[in-house]
């Protein structure tokens, strides 16, 4: 328990002497999202650069961080922001203005930045990404998985209203891709050698529960941000609600290729079609 | 001399090889496919099914065969396609084998039709997994190719883990649910894609029935499917999500639920609940200790994991008496008795039990036939074409435990 305590404190330390100041960008801009049958869903999403990514950019902080944010809309219209489970209440920003605002995080952990207004119909179109607090160096891995349905988005969009005991979605990814593509991701495909730590984190920035699947080894939960109790269970199947992020802890026993889907498996398919779904694979060397 | 050393690593080699293939537990599965609708649901309707029997001639039903091991057992499973069309495999869900063994096409391999292939690996930690075919897993598991695994402890034992919890008596129930439109002919036969390969069709995913073990509504009603239970008694209350929506368990208080494992791992804290939500591919492991008597039902609500709207509860029925309680469950240790209710003969299959004493009894205690039964007999037909009608009480009884199952002649 006092080993604990004192690995803790240092673990504490390390990152309090070598915290730091991050200032990052974000900008809202309307567009597509290509989807793997190459459909174009109209989509809203926080950009990194000035001009219309279809990935929402992850930003990673050291634990003692501090956060010095710019967001920018470049929407026609209103938009907010806001991080889910951190106490500070969301900011308007009217179109073609922009907000700055300072966070800083206490806990490690996972963090989901979105557009709270009118929820969750902007949330839906794109808004949301997320932000990782390490406490670690190990090889980490970023997932923001996302169900899609382009007639959603065209109403939604289009100012109409959408009737959300219907929803059926059509396209489900991993950072805006589905498969074959997601192991094309860096930021998505879980490499690693036997042995290694590997940290994946997961955001549902989407309005579906999603069962990620793992294949081949059992992960430890690290973080919840919606079941605290969670953390420390074995498991080889995750559900991720709404707008939950996971911290999950990977360490390969044995070399191999192996799948990690959502096991609700219409979910493996896109627009009525298998196997272009939220399914893609982990690559462990000796 | 030379000689005599060749002969005797000869003797060595071959002991050795004996050795290792008498301590594999050996279990065969067929894959097939109904050539017409047979399997029958609550409200008469018969669907075609998709799935895995032990034996071919053994009609499909849902789920297929539960699979019992203990843990450390060196397993092989043989699966043998009869499907006259798509390949199959055997995923070991949650089972962490090698990716020769994981049974996902292109990473492993598939068996074709008319094949046969070996799937060989350690039973690892005490707990409930699944299996299921993963080629075009969608369909296939929506059309039946689906079981439950469960590893017992290394010395067989009524304990959920080495060091875990003893029990007196386990249920296990796998929850799906079934589009009878994925189970018509042209679509579960897949006329001109028989190869089942990449960009497949997959239907609107619109289920009419919800099951527990493949039965729903009245059919839950029946004693094979209760919770029997006896004051004091514990019982290992194993659930299975195989299913495309969420499960939502509400338990009677007077149970006293313990939620004690997932995934086939015991939890870092047990905790009491009366609600647990599963969904997925997810496993949970459960004590029911009853402290009074009573009779309820354990609701199971089946809600859709896009929307979060309930859209059936099926009901289990629970009785808790003051006397000697029944498992009536059907799988427990690998058993599975069926017909049940039977007219002439009961079969009872096994692929985990070596050796038992089988007894059946009347329901005022007296003794009708008895039978010991021993080297790894996988089936073992019961002739009671003799007895009246009426309830009878199968006793099963190993080194390890005994165990009263309720067997009704129509």
């Amino acid at each position: 328990m006092k080993k604990g305590l004192l690995i803790f404190c240092c673990t504490l330390l390390y990152f309090a002497s070598h915290s730091a100041n991050t200032s990052r960008s974000l900008f809202i801009h309307g567009g597509n999202l290509i989807a793997v049958n190459d459909s174009l869903i109209p989509y809203v999403s926080f950009n990194e650069f000035d001009s219309f990514s279809q990935n929402n950019p992850v930003i990673t902080l050291n634990l003692g961080d501090s956060l010095s944010l710019w967001v920018y809309n470049r929407d026609t219209i209103e938009h907010q922001f806001a991080i889910k489970n951190i106490d500070k209440p969301s900011i308007s920003i009217p179109r073609l203005d922009s907000i700055h605002i300072d966070y800083f995080f206490s806990q490690a952990g996972n963090y989901i930045y979105y557009d709270p207004l009118n929820y969750p119909t902007n949330t839906f179109l794109g808004l949301a990404g997320m932000i990782a607090v390490k406490n670690h160096n190990y090889s980490s891995f970023y997932w923001n998985i996302k169900e899609h349905d382009k007639l959603w988005n065209t109403r939604i969009r289009a100012g109409a209203k959408v009737d959300w005991d219907t929803y059926y979605p059509k396209y489900f990814t991993i950072n805006g891709k589905s498969n074959p593509m997601i192991n094309e991701d860096s930021q998505a495909r879980i490499t690693g050698k036997v042995g290694d730590t590997l940290i994946l984190y997961i955001a549902n920035t989407g309005q579906s529960i999603h069962s990620i699947h793992f294949h081949g080894y059992h992960v430890t939960v690290l973080f919840s941000s919606k079941y605290t109790t969670h953390v420390g269970r074995s498991k080889d199947t995750c559900p991720v609600f709404p707008l939950e992020s996971l911290v999950l802890q990977i360490i390969p026993d044995k070399p191999g290729e192996y799948p990690v889907h959502d096991h609700n498996l219409v979910a493996a398919s896109a627009n009525n079609t298998y196997p272009n779904g939220m399914f893609t694979t982990i690559l462990i060397t000796e | 001399m030379k000689k005599t050393k060749a002969t005797i690593f000869f003797i060595v080699f071959i002991s050795a090889t004996l050795r290792i293939s008498a301590q594999r537990t050996v279990v065969n599965l067929v894959a097939k496919m109904d050539v017409r609708p047979q399997y029958e649901l609550w409200d008469g309707n018969e669907v075609m099914l998709m799935g895995f029997t032990k034996l071919f001639g053994t009609p499909l039903s849902l789920p297929s065969p539960t699979l019992v091991f203990n843990e450390g057992d060196s397993v092989e499973i043989k699966l043998r396609n009869m499907s006259q069309s798509a390949p199959h495999t055997i995923h070991l869900h949650g089972l962490d084998v090698d990716q020769k063994t994981d049974g996902v096409p292109n990473l492993s391999f598939s068996v074709p039709h008319d094949s046969t292939g070996s799937y060989i690996f350690k039973a690892p930690h005490a707990g409930t997994y699944l299996y299921h075919c993963h080629v075009i897993s969608t369909i296939h598991v929506q059309a039946g190719m689906y079981g439950v695994i469960i590893v017992n402890p290394p010395d067989g034992s009524n304990t959920t883990w080495e060091g875990g919890y003893a029990y007196d008596s386990e249920n296990t129930w796998m929850m799906s649910e079934l589009d009878s439109f994925w189970h018509q002919y042209n679509y579960i036969h897949m006329e001109g894609q028989h190869e089942h390969t990449n960009g497949t069709p997959i239907l609107d995913y619109n289920p009419q029935y919800f099951l527990i073990n493949g039965k729903s509504e009245k059919q839950l009603k029946g004693p094979d499917n209760s919770i029997i239970s006896k004051i004091d008694e514990t019982v290992y209350l194993r659930l299975v999500n195989i299913g495309y929506y969420g499960n939502r368990i509400s338990l009677p208080e007077g149970l006293n639920a313990k939620v004690i494992s997932s995934d086939g791992r015991p939890l870092p804290a047990a905790y009491d609940t009366d609600t647990l939500e599963m969904y997925p591919g997810e496993r949970y492991g459960l004590l029911l200790q009853p402290s009074e008597v009573f009779e309820d039902s354990i609701q199971i609500t089946y809600f859709d994991l896009n929307t979060q709207i309930s859209k059936s509860i099926q009901q289990m029925p629970v009785k808790v008496s003051e006397v000697n309680g029944l498992n009536t469950g059907l799988v427990s240790k690998g058993l599975n008795i069926y017909p049940n209710p039977f007219k002439n003969e009961v079969y009872i299959s096994t692929n985990n039990l070596h050796s038992y004493i089988l007894t059946v009894s009347s329901m005022n205690g007296a003794e009708i036939m008895q039978l010991e039964v021993s080297d790894h007999l996988e089936l073992q037909k019961l002739d009671m074409a003799d007895l009246s009608a009426g309830i009878y009480i199968l006793n099963i009884n190993t080194e390890a435990s005994s165990q009263n199952f309720r067997i009704i002649k129509n």
